[in-house]
């Protein structure tokens, strides 16, 4: 997210505008600044969801508004995701420092920390991990 | 050896992907730290019977220990869930934490090789025969204990990148598999921009309720 929302500063994209985080969890819609935005999220819901019709119509639009080349660097950029985030979750690593510190002032905002609950790192807590396993 | 052609995907797929993803395809299939090639390839197997949600462990057919299969489904279908007693329950029921660490990796590592070939339009990846010979049971030394569930990497840029160092193998398995689908390297270049990059990661890590 931090990525994300410095990413403008890594194109020339003057006057574009920062890209809006809230689309990204649903907490608003549309392209979010971002050329094709809202196709590409739906495009990278439905890989990480493994929805392969749903891909298979995405694919099809991205290709004609974005190109061949472009939606396949869109693909390998969301499987790529769907490995990492199972790594992280796997091992429960906490978040950088820097990162946090970096991302504290929209982490909460647009919900991402719901997917952090102190449980995940409590002995104790089980009630998820049970669930998880069944 | 029987890979995917990625020359025949609907999508052009770069002679770099294509070869870091029959790379892990075949790495997948030798001998790692902790499991053999055999178990490594039973691992995948069983991360694909998963993604289904049609078949229970008893049902696959699979060699695995249900611990391994009950790890398996976590990181496969749940990894937004897990927690600390998730992680020490399979901990407790005997599975060393290393062979933990390179599970983790040869599943995240065939969720990459997967997805990004079904993605482009080709069927599941066949998977190469198993290469014969033993796990060679190296770990590093060089680890911390820095709030995640194990051990991770004494120094590192990000807790990601340090994140399966406990077993160099698997590090070196994953980020094979990963290397082409972020700004890795120097040189890494997409024909999508920056910030259309960022926005799949960062969609995908949310579908997948990830915090990281």
């Amino acid at each position: 997210m931090v990525a994300l929302r410095d990413s403008a500063k890594k194109e020339n994209t003057a006057g574009a505008g920062r890209p809006d985080l809230g689309v990204v969890t649903g907490h608003s819609s549309g392209d979010g600044n971002v050329p094709h935005g809202a196709l590409l999220i739906e495009l990278a819901e439905a890989v990480a969801r493994w929805h392969w019709d749903d891909v298979a119509r995405l694919r099809g639009e991205c290709e004609a508004k974005l190109g061949a080349d472009e939606t396949s660097d869109a693909i390998l950029v969301a499987a790529g995701f769907n490995g990492i985030t199972r790594v992280a979750d796997a091992i429960g690593i906490r978040l950088d420092q820097r990162t946090e510190d970096a991302s504290n002032d929209f982490r909460a905002e647009i919900g991402i920390d719901a997917f952090a609950p102190e449980k995940k790192w409590s002995a104790s807590a089980g009630a998820v991990a049970e669930d998880a396993a069944s | 050896m029987n890979v995917p052609d990625y020359a025949t995907a609907p999508l052009p797929v770069s002679p770099e992907t294509a070869a870091a993803h029959q790379k892990t395809l075949r790495s997948l299939a030798k001998p790692g730290a902790w499991w053999s090639g055999a178990d490594r390839l039973a691992i995948v197997r069983e991360a694909r019977a998963a993604a289904t949600g049609e078949r229970t462990a008893s049902e696959s057919g699979s060699s695995l220990p249900p611990v391994v299969i009950t790890a398996i489904h976590g990181i496969r279908n749940d990894s937004g869930r897990l927690t600390r007693r998730w992680f020490d329950d399979i901990i407790d029921m005997g599975m060393p934490r290393e062979a933990y660490v390179e599970l983790a990796a040869v599943v995240a590592s065939s969720v990459v090789v997967d997805t990004y070939a079904q993605g482009v339009g080709l069927p599941l990846p066949a998977l190469p025969e198993a290469v014969a010979g033993s796990p060679s049971f190296e770990k590093s030394d060089d680890v911390v204990e820095a709030g995640a569930w194990l051990p991770i990497a004494r120094q590192g840029r990000a807790n990601i990148l340090r994140s399966l160092s406990l077993v160099p193998a698997a590090s070196h398995l994953f980020f094979g598999a990963f290397n082409r689908s972020y700004y890795m390297r120097p040189d890494a270049e997409f024909r999508i921009d920056h910030r259309q990059v960022e926005l799949i990661a960062s969609r995908v890590s949310a579908v997948n309720e990830c915090f990281y």
